[in-house]
């Protein structure tokens, strides 16, 4: 050992130390640095396996609700067959039954389907000459007009885009959409009802009815007849 | 001989120690004054080795070529190229180097101190 060190020559020693020096404390910075990264990388992951859980127990619960809807339909299926068979049996309770049956229809507990129209919402075209968009485009206000006026003609259910209404809907105007019972819809708005297509027309269309309000606020209303409407019963399986 | 060893002891010590915080901008910059650390430091060991050490030379070395690629890789990160990759190649290039002399002087004086005993 003291002869290799002889060999070396021992001047410049103290300038190489302190590059040494700085040499380790920025390799030890940079290590430091690099495994701080790695640990939240790790975070994230335990964040993305975390998520993946509450996914997977979301579809469980999901597929079970379906369950307990089929069997509640069943049930339900079989609480009117009861009830047809009462009717069947003593002809006075008829008219209760029948009462029960519109009643549910009201609270969208079960299937409607048959003849009906459709009344179609649609944003007047963008017009330049009018400043406030406002003024040709579909409100939820016009939506409940249709509404109360199809209510009152007689229609059995009434659906918007799709959503099925009930006793206890809700409509609100959020912005540029509108919620129905939490679910966002643009429109253009669809509303279908069932009822007697006859009936309905007539009352849309009344002379200084629906249609021409409408039409006198910019918007497009178009009015269809429909033979055959299916509203599926509603169920709670918002999520 | 041991003072160099010491020294980087102490520095990686001080470097585990320290809580300083830098933006992931300037972790380019870090990994080029490693570099540049790197090479100074072989330089300097295969210059000692080769008896044409100078103080002078050295640290102006040192200085010069960390101010030369930290301005270069600013000028990368401003024009949207990667210069910083030029100071690497070369830091790198002489790196190698340095210690393939270092080596063969090291060798070149083993075998001379097996055949003298």
């Amino acid at each position: 050992m003291k002869k290799r060190r002889l060999k070396i020559p021992s001047k410049g020693r103290i300038p190489i130390s302190i590059v040494s020096l700085v040499l380790g404390f920025i390799l030890a910075f940079s290590y430091s640095i690099s495994s701080e990264n790695t640990e939240e990388l790790s975070l994230v992951s335990s964040q993305f396996n975390e998520q993946e859980k509450y996914k997977e127990e979301l579809i469980l619960q999901k597929e079970r609700n379906k369950e307990l809807t089929e069997e509640m339909n069943d049930k339900q299926q079989a609480i009117r067959d009861i009830e047809q068979s009462l009717v069947d049996s003593e002809g006075n309770i008829e008219g209760l039954v029948n009462e029960a049956e519109m009643l549910r229809l009201l609270i969208g507990d079960i299937t409607s389907q048959g003849k009906g129209i459709a009344v179609s919402l649609v944003d007047g075209a963008y017009d330049p000459s009018q400043e406030n968009p406002n003024d040709y485009i579909v409100h939820e206000s016009h939506v409940f007009k249709v509404i109360n006026e199809l209510k009152i003609s007689g229609a059995e259910a009434i659906s918007i885009n799709g959503q099925r209404l009930h006793a206890n809907s809700f409509i609100r105007c959020t912005g540029p959409v509108i919620t129905v019972d939490g679910n966002i819809f643009p429109a253009p708005f669809t509303i279908e009802a069932v009822g007697d297509p006859s009936v309905l027309l007539a009352s849309v269309n009344l002379g200084g009815g629906i249609v021409d309000q409408l039409t006198s606020d910019n918007i497009v209303v178009i009015v269809e007849e429909k033979s055959k409407i299916m509203m599926p019963a509603l169920r709670d399986e918002t999520s | 001989m041991w003072l160099p060893l010491l020294g980087l002891i102490l520095g990686i010590s001080l470097g585990l120690l320290t809580e300083i915080q830098i933006p992931e901008v300037y972790e380019s910059y870090l990994s080029i004054a490693v570099l540049a650390a790197l090479d100074t430091l072989f330089g300097g060991i295969r210059a000692q080795l080769q008896r044409v050490y100078d103080d002078k030379v050295f640290v102006s070395g040192f200085f010069f070529n960390i101010a030369l690629a930290a301005a270069l890789a600013f000028l990368g990160v401003h024009l949207g190229v990667d210069l910083y990759l030029a100071a690497i190649f070369a830091f790198g290039v002489r790196l190698f180097q340095n210690i393939a002399v270092i080596r063969r002087i090291l060798l070149t004086k083993w075998s001379e101190r097996k055949i003298n005993s």
